[in-house]
């Protein structure tokens, strides 16, 4: 029997995957003057766009609901399916309901998107942020102060809206209340996997990472409260955390597939940008400061974010020790650079652990899924029967 | 008791009933064809009709195959590397890898204790590296299938097939055929395009111990020494490789129902 929860994510999937983006159309008719700003993947300081009165939206690539026509003739072909699926949605004028899109340095291809756009779009502000890169460094607040600085000038130029200390507060507040709500989501996703699917969490994330916070919260907490009321019987199934995915997102029929062929998903590296602080920012005091050493130092580890203190191969192990997972899973975007070569890294800390895992490649374009359910079942069978 | 595993295979369909203490009681081998639960249902009864078993309900029956989903009266259903492997190492209990070459597709599987899968790897969707290549090639050259195996043994010069796409590669041998290169050449060829196909697999999950080739591409002699030459092993050969998968998953049937407790556990012994 449906439940509500199930209703809540299904009602909006079809939008959230459809590249037309119809959430943000109905959102600037809604708002008529209003603008959007596209932020790409892994992290950017979103309260800083929503302060200035617009609507930062997750540009989450096509999915597999957009043929590559003109990307193409672009690029090379070993290159990741989000890069070709934004460029694709570009050229195809279904990002000109963006006035701004964001980008950050988290791989090469990402980084020269951005110029891409900027070279394809006239007219569309494209905004580079440079986050910091050695988080050790004393400099490093400061400088990531200055950079949110001069980012936060360009939306106001976008916007023509001032950010004020107060508003800014306001918004990280407001993204607060989003990232606690999904957090609580995905803490009960851990602890009672047979509440909530992983495909629900995703989508439900989603969701946050395109509605306004006003939004998107009411229908978090509605989505929360029917998924703690789930009636479910607990199955027999392997627990694993699905680690690699942090920035280009697997197909919803590869999540799917997970789940079906005997897999509990504890926790994943989706959309982790829209959900890497496991505690609320603060809202007194300097806001850009705030955000500055929230990114710093509370952000969740990735394979885009160089910390030196700790090889994040260590954070996989200990998240998976701590939710008593009896695999992990590395999923990672075809040509991610940072996802593949960390792989190396994971696996050499998984084995040492003796904790199982399996690697598994997924792209954008991938309708039948009939073979990574097999690779997957295989797998979750050599864990069953022991 | 009675348990049987049934192999919903993409060219063939696999039938093994196993009694109580992991004796071989019966089997059946069909051609596979639509609707595949009538399909399962008639190489199950064709195995226990053969058995002396007719009329006997299995008391648990565990598919497998790319059909095993479509088989209505399982009990359960494990993936075809799974099943290969726990039927290899219960035939050859020291066995490392199992390479498993089917119709539409080959794994290369390492194994752990007890035939537990460690890691793996299969072909990529692509005709050129499975057995189905082999049987596209036979018919091309108007050869029988069962005939290939001894044919190709009698190579002298076989032809290289480089393709790495089954129409690319039939193309080749359509150009071997016109240079008036012999058909015994062409087939070993083809065996020794797929055996090079294989080994790539193979060493990605490591190639350093006891290997055993499954599966219905077994029964021909020439990709059997075509294998053995491109491994440089001697490979174990069971003698009725295309029921290795059916037997894996009657050997995981009757595990399920002693971990039920509906069974005592018995030491695990070779079947003979």
């Amino acid at each position: 029997m449906a439940t509500a929860v199930d209703n809540i994510a299904a009602r909006y999937q079809e939008a959230l995957l459809d590249p037309s983006l119809p959430l943000v159309q109905a959102w600037k008719e809604r708002h008529p003057g209003a603008r959007a700003v596209g932020v790409f993947p892994v992290y950017s300081p979103v309260e800083i766009v929503h302060a200035a009165g617009m609507l930062p939206v997750g540009l989450l690539g096509a999915g597999n609901q957009l043929e590559i026509a003109y990307a193409d003739a672009r690029f090379q072909s070993f290159i990741c399916s989000i890069i070709k699926s934004t460029t694709e949605m570009a050229l195809t004028g279904r990002l000109k309901v963006f006035d701004g899109l964001v980008f950050q340095g988290i791989c090469d291809a990402a980084r020269n998107l951005a110029s891409v756009m900027a070279r394809n779009l006239p007219g569309m502000r494209v905004e580079y942020l440079h986050l910091s890169q050695n988080q050790a460094s004393p400099a490093a607040e400061d400088y990531l102060v200055g950079e949110y600085r001069r980012f936060q000038s360009a939306m106001e130029e976008l916007s023509g809206r001032r950010v004020t200390e107060d508003g800014l507060r306001q918004s990280i507040a407001a993204y607060n209340r989003v990232r606690a709500l999904v957090r609580v989501l995905n803490g009960l996703r851990a602890r009672s996997p047979e509440l909530v699917s992983a495909l629900e969490c995703y989508l439900l994330a989603r969701l946050g990472a395109t509605l306004p916070p006003e939004g998107s919260a009411p229908v978090l907490e509605s989505a929360l409260v029917a998924a703690q009321g789930r009636q479910a019987r607990p199955k027999d199934r392997v627990r694993v955390v699905v680690q690699g995915s942090f920035c280009e997102v697997p197909p919803v029929e590869l999540i799917s597939a997970l789940e079906e062929a005997g897999c509990y998903i504890l926790d994943d590296d989706l959309l982790l940008g829209w959900r890497c602080y496991e505690a609320d920012l603060p809202t007194e005091g300097d806001p850009l400061r705030s955000l500055a050493r929230a990114y710093l130092n509370s952000v969740r580890f990735s394979s885009v974010r160089h910390g030196l203190d700790q090889p994040r191969a260590t954070d996989l192990v200990a998240q998976a020790k701590q939710l008593r997972a009896d695999a992990v899973i590395y999923l990672a975007a075809k040509f991610c650079e940072p996802a593949l070569l960390d792989y190396a890294l994971f696996r050499q800390a998984l084995e040492q652990a003796g904790i199982p895992h399996l690697f598994l490649e997924f792209e954008e374009k991938m309708w039948l899924v009939d073979k990574p359910r097999n690779t997957i079942e295989t797998f979750v069978e050599s864990l069953l029967f022991d | 008791m009675l348990v049987a595993g049934i192999d919903v295979g993409s060219r063939a369909t696999k039938a093994v009933v196993l009694d109580g203490e992991r004796n071989l009681r019966a089997c059946s081998v069909l051609r596979t064809r639509p609707p595949f639960p009538e399909l399962a249902r008639q190489a199950l009864d064709e195995a226990l009709s053969r058995g002396g078993l007719r009329g006997i309900s299995p008391d648990y029956v565990a598919t497998t195959g790319f059909g095993r989903y479509n088989v209505p009266f399982r009990d359960l259903q494990v993936t075809e590397i799974t099943s290969a492997a726990r039927g290899a190492s219960f035939l050859y209990p020291s066995t490392r890898y199992v390479l498993d070459i089917g119709f539409q597709s080959t794994r290369a599987m390492k194994l752990g204790e007890g035939g537990r899968v460690r890691e793996f790897h299969t072909n990529d969707k692509c005709a050129a590296g499975a057995g189905g290549f082999i049987e596209r090639a036979a018919r091309y050259l108007e050869v029988g299938l069962e005939k290939v195996g001894e044919l190709s043994l009698r190579a002298d010069n076989p032809q290289t097939i480089s393709s790495v796409c089954a129409v690319l590669a039939e193309s080749e041998i359509i150009n071997h055929v016109s240079e008036g290169k012999t058909v015994e050449n062409i087939l070993r060829g083809a065996h020794l395009s797929l055996a090079t196909r294989a080994l790539a697999l193979l060493r990605r999950v490591g190639l350093d111990g006891e290997t055993t080739f499954v599966g219905g591409v077994v029964y021909q002699a020439g990709m059997v020494r075509s294998l053995e030459e491109t491994l440089k092993v001697k490979l174990n050969v069971p003698a009725q490789p295309e029921l290795v998968g059916a037997l894996g998953a009657a050997l995981l049937a009757l595990q399920r129902l002693e971990k039920q407790g509906a069974i005592p556990k018995s030491p695990v012994e070779p079947a003979t």
